[in-house]
């Protein structure tokens, strides 16, 4: 049997929906971020496809039928080919659990698992360089906490917690979000939080990773229940962060701004109570949800400031940030201007 | 002498092939990343083939990932030096180191 391999590129948009109807054959949807399709067809017929989506291959489906490792090696040899001529290297791949065998044939490494339903796996080994990295930072202590933030931008906000963190924990980790999908970039959101929070002792702030809160590890695809997307998503983030990063620096507590008015990010922080302090193999990590500072009677967040700086309303956005910060906005404005 | 790199690679993961990327690395040297379905049998021959092959071609510098299914020899061979070939740009090999 011989099939004839092609690409869908994105502009084609009669060739995607064949693709898509083939992925709903087979009980999964298009990921709709999927940039490039390879497809495998037999007498004109779609048989297999896979995705790619930046770093990440998914959306890779086989016909019921034609199940078998020689067409799945096939489709790979060709999504790979093109991964590496579009000059992505490292790359991630999503699949269910069953298929963990054929992925591994094809150089893939398993990194972790989510409610048993999707696997992510590597063709590196660089979970476990940064895992060695994170061994570097590593404190003991009886409270070791732990902070992921994005600060988009760093405010005053977020000083308060980490503050707060800090005061209850002999060390403190916080983890800057390192996906550059932010409306400010990552190596300035790095820089503020890095002067903002320079005179705090007991703080080590580290870049993110592909392994924390990261584009690279959004599953979407065969997942029916579209409730669920997010909460396969976050599980899979957790332990990651659980079983893989939080024993290297031996970590003992996570902190979370408490959200009040967000229903997506409460159920978040609920969720993530729940799974980080589960029975499991791997020591529990207790969640702490502390309050949120407010000024004017409304927290301050980075969505405010955000919002200021659209509705050009730049004084009032002094007492809601560190001075380092405003520098920055400042200077952005002004450029905007000119 | 070694010469400049970029990352390639050559092959297919079907049986009886091998897929092999060429990787720039900083660390001097050559540095091989095998995986095979006949290790236990052929890993060490396929390690010195791979490592052989790369020397010849006075590469250095660079990490070599082989996903081995079986190939026989002379398979690996040519898709190392395919791999390297693409990786030095360049389309005619020394047909006298080969």
């Amino acid at each position: 049997m011989s099939f004839v391999f092609s690409e869908v590129p994105p502009t084609s948009s009669v060739r995607r929906q064949k693709v898509r109807d083939f992925l709903h054959s087979v009980s999964l949807d298009m990921s709709e971020d999927v940039e490039i399709f390879v497809v495998a067809k037999e007498d004109d017929r779609i048989v297999a496809c896979g995705g790619l989506s930046g770093r990440v291959l998914k959306n890779i489906a086989l016909d019921e039928s034609l199940r078998g490792e020689g067409l799945a090696l096939s489709l790979m040899s060709e999504l790979l080919n093109v991964a590496y001529r579009e000059g992505r290297q490292d790359l991630f791949l999503f699949t269910k659990p069953d298929y963990q065998e054929v992925f591994e044939s094809c150089g893939f490494k398993y990194i972790e698992q989510s409610k048993h339903q999707v696997i992510l796996l590597e063709n590196s080994y660089n979970i476990d360089l940064y895992k060695k990295h994170l061994r570097k930072y590593k404190h003991t202590g009886a409270v070791v906490g732990s902070i992921v933030m994005n600060c988009n931008p760093f405010t005053l906000g977020h000083r308060y917690l980490v503050e707060q963190a800090c005061e209850h924990s002999d060390w403190v980790h916080l983890f800057v979000v390192k996906e550059d999908a932010s409306f400010f970039k990552f190596e300035d959101r790095l820089r503020l939080i890095q002067e903002g929070l320079a005179d705090i002792k007991n703080l080590t702030i580290h870049e993110g990773s592909d392994y924390i809160i990261s584009k690279a590890t959004f599953p979407t695809y065969f997942i029916k229940d579209k409730a669920q997307i997010d909460s396969i998503y976050t599980e899979l983030d957790l332990n990651i962060f659980r079983n893989q990063l939080a024993p290297q620096l031996g970590i003992t507590h996570r902190y979370v701004g408490n959200e009040p008015l967000c229903a997506v990010t409460n159920e978040y922080n609920q969720q993530m109570k729940r799974l980080l302090a589960a029975p499991s193999e791997f020591p529990p990590i207790e969640v702490v949800e502390l309050g949120r500072i407010e000024y004017g009677g409304e927290p301050i967040s980075a969505s405010r400031v955000r919002t200021l700086m659209q509705e050009n309303r730049l004084e009032e956005i002094i007492p809601l940030v560190p001075p380092t910060t405003y520098a920055l906005i400042e200077k952005m404005m002004s450029k905007e201007e000119a | 002498m070694s010469k400049k790199l970029e990352t390639a690679h050559a092959g297919t993961l079907e049986s009886s092939d091998a897929f092999v990327r060429v990787i720039p690395v900083a660390a001097k040297g050559i540095e091989i990343e095998l995986e095979s379905s006949v290790e236990e049998l052929y890993g060490d021959a396929i390690r010195t083939l791979v490592l052989e092959t790369a020397k010849a071609m006075k590469i250095e510098g660079v990490k070599l990932i082989v996903q081995d299914k079986g190939a026989l020899d002379y398979v690996i061979k040519a898709r190392v030096q395919t791999a390297i070939l693409r990786a030095l740009g360049e389309a005619e090999p020394d047909w006298s180191v080969l």
